[in-house]
């Protein structure tokens, strides 16, 4: 099969195409990074070819493609507090409901994944140290899970580059982490906070085991899935949380158009997903 | 520093089953009065032999919405012969949420879907037809454009071609321009025809 390529005539066309969508203007030097990521959804969607897969991002009812392809385009990697009006709505609002309705005193348990390289666990952790009060009277159990290995033991290290940390309050940065050769170390207490697994999301198997969740992170995963995995993903989260328990998705995903057993909460800070209280 | 609990038994690695998973014993369970057991069960049944009728049958009488959920997710992932033509008898049935649920779940087999497309399009009952239209609104199928064009050739009610021209308007190419312009003349008496049929040559041809 011949290798995919984007000519100069694609770029331009998605380029204009991309820019009346999402108002994202990229220019000539962005060419490489364009290009490898429409390769990418490309072969994904198995659409052999750009004029297939533009076809199909112009004229697909449901627009998952775009989103897909936008947040694609925009992600980079991953850093200590993104998104961090989830957290707020964490401590300001999640954990207080659930923590009021809470008939014994069992520890709060939070899943986070894809874990990647361990930024989002740890935020939860500092978050939950910082803004949290009830932090004094609940335990925490924090586990994030990856399918990667190798980006597990990166969690684990807990070593970051200047880039991942520069979002922190200089506060947090001092409080929780060390300066060590060009990057920080965090500290040992938040290593110790959280707990790194291994899990493939799409295998019943690996999953089986996690039960008993209040609050499960999920964040900018869902995009990467089709619709037939999203379920998946969705079931499985549904047999890992308490009822009543929360799901967070990311800003741009929405678990109303994959499952209709979560109902949609709309906090001050955010909106996220609740398995209903009357479920088993 | 308050500390954040770490647990060495975070994760249940062995979770304690109360019934056997083999396929027998799990087709019993999906008449537990448990809907938790029916659950696990159709979840566990995914890579049974021959189970998709029965699969099926649950879903025409399961109430519990979990339940529900699970069976098509199931029935999706085994996409065989059996799980198809249950999902299309569900097509014929009169409660509308479970024709709903057999319309998005055949959304995600466009590979199992597209062999039997010609036939439901043929149906004798014309809700059958629109069901299979509204089937293809995102069914990732190469055909989709060729399957609504020869819908608004070829059907004769007006329905099944008003809800096929909608969906030509989202997906259609210049390559069905012309059976658009004849849609208008084949249904002269009707209104929306016309205005969806115009509406769709302007965005295709906007392309």
């Amino acid at each position: 099969m011949a290798e995919l390529t984007i000519s100069m005539e694609d770029f331009l066309k998605f380029r204009e195409y991309f820019y009346r969508k999402t108002g994202i203007q990229f220019d000539d030097a962005k060419r490489y990074f364009v290009d490898r990521r429409l390769i990418e959804r490309v072969e994904t969607t198995d659409s052999r070819n750009f004029r297939n897969y533009f076809m199909m991002l112009r004229f697909e009812a449901s627009g998952e493609e775009l989103q897909a392809l936008t947040n694609l385009m925009t992600v980079n990697e991953t850093y200590f507090f993104r998104e961090e009006y989830q957290f707020k709505c964490l401590v300001n609002s999640i954990l207080p409901e659930l923590t009021k309705s809470r008939k014994n005193q069992g520890p709060i348990r939070i899943w986070s994944m894809p874990s990647s390289s361990g930024e989002e666990a740890y935020s939860i952790a500092m978050y939950l140290l910082e803004y949290w009060p009830g932090i004094n009277q609940w335990d925490v159990e924090i586990i994030s899970s990856d399918i990667d290995t190798k980006i597990l033991d990166q969690a684990r290290r807990g070593y970051y580059s200047p880039r991942s940390v520069a979002n922190l309050p200089k506060n947090l940065l001092s409080k929780y982490f060390s300066v060590s050769g060009e990057g920080f170390q965090i500290c040992d207490d938040l290593k110790e906070a959280v707990e790194f697994t291994r899990v493939n999301l799409m295998n019943s198997v690996d999953v089986r085991g996690y039960r008993g969740f209040d609050v499960i992170f999920c964040r900018n995963l869902l995009i990467y899935f089709d619709d037939l995995s999203r379920r998946q993903a969705a079931d499985t989260f549904y047999d890992a949380l308490h009822p009543g328990g929360f799901l967070c998705l990311g800003h741009s995903e929405s678990m109303s158009r994959i499952s209709s057993l979560y109902q949609a909460r709309k906090f001050s800070d955010s909106v996220v997903y609740q398995k209903s209280k009357e479920a088993r | 520093m308050p500390i954040v609990k770490k647990t060495t038994s975070a994760v249940k690695n062995r979770v304690e089953r109360k019934q056997g998973r083999d396929c027998s014993t799990l087709l019993r369970q999906l008449s537990d009065k448990n809907p938790i057991a029916r659950r696990w069960a159709v979840k566990d049944l995914v890579d049974c032999l021959d189970v998709s009728d029965e699969l099926v049958e649950l879903l025409r009488w399961e109430e519990d919405s979990s339940v529900r959920e699970i069976i098509l997710t199931t029935l999706t992932r085994r996409a065989d012969e059996q799980a198809v033509a249950g999902l299309v008898e569900c097509l014929r049935s009169e409660d509308a949420s479970l024709r709903n649920e057999a319309i998005e779940a055949m959304k995600l087999l466009p590979d199992e879907v597209a062999p039997i497309m010609g036939l439901l399009l043929a149906d004798a009952d014309p809700d059958v037809r629109i069901f299979a239209v509204n089937v293809m609104e995102s069914l990732r199928h190469e055909k989709v454009e060729k399957w609504l064009k020869e819908v608004i050739e070829c059907d004769p009610h007006v329905n099944v071609c008003a809800t096929a021209v909608d969906l030509l308007g989202e997906v259609g190419t210049p390559y069905s321009r012309e059976a658009l312009e004849n849609l208008k003349m084949r249904f002269p008496g009707e209104p929306y025809i016309r205005f969806a049929a115009d509406l769709a040559l302007k965005r295709i041809l906007s392309i």
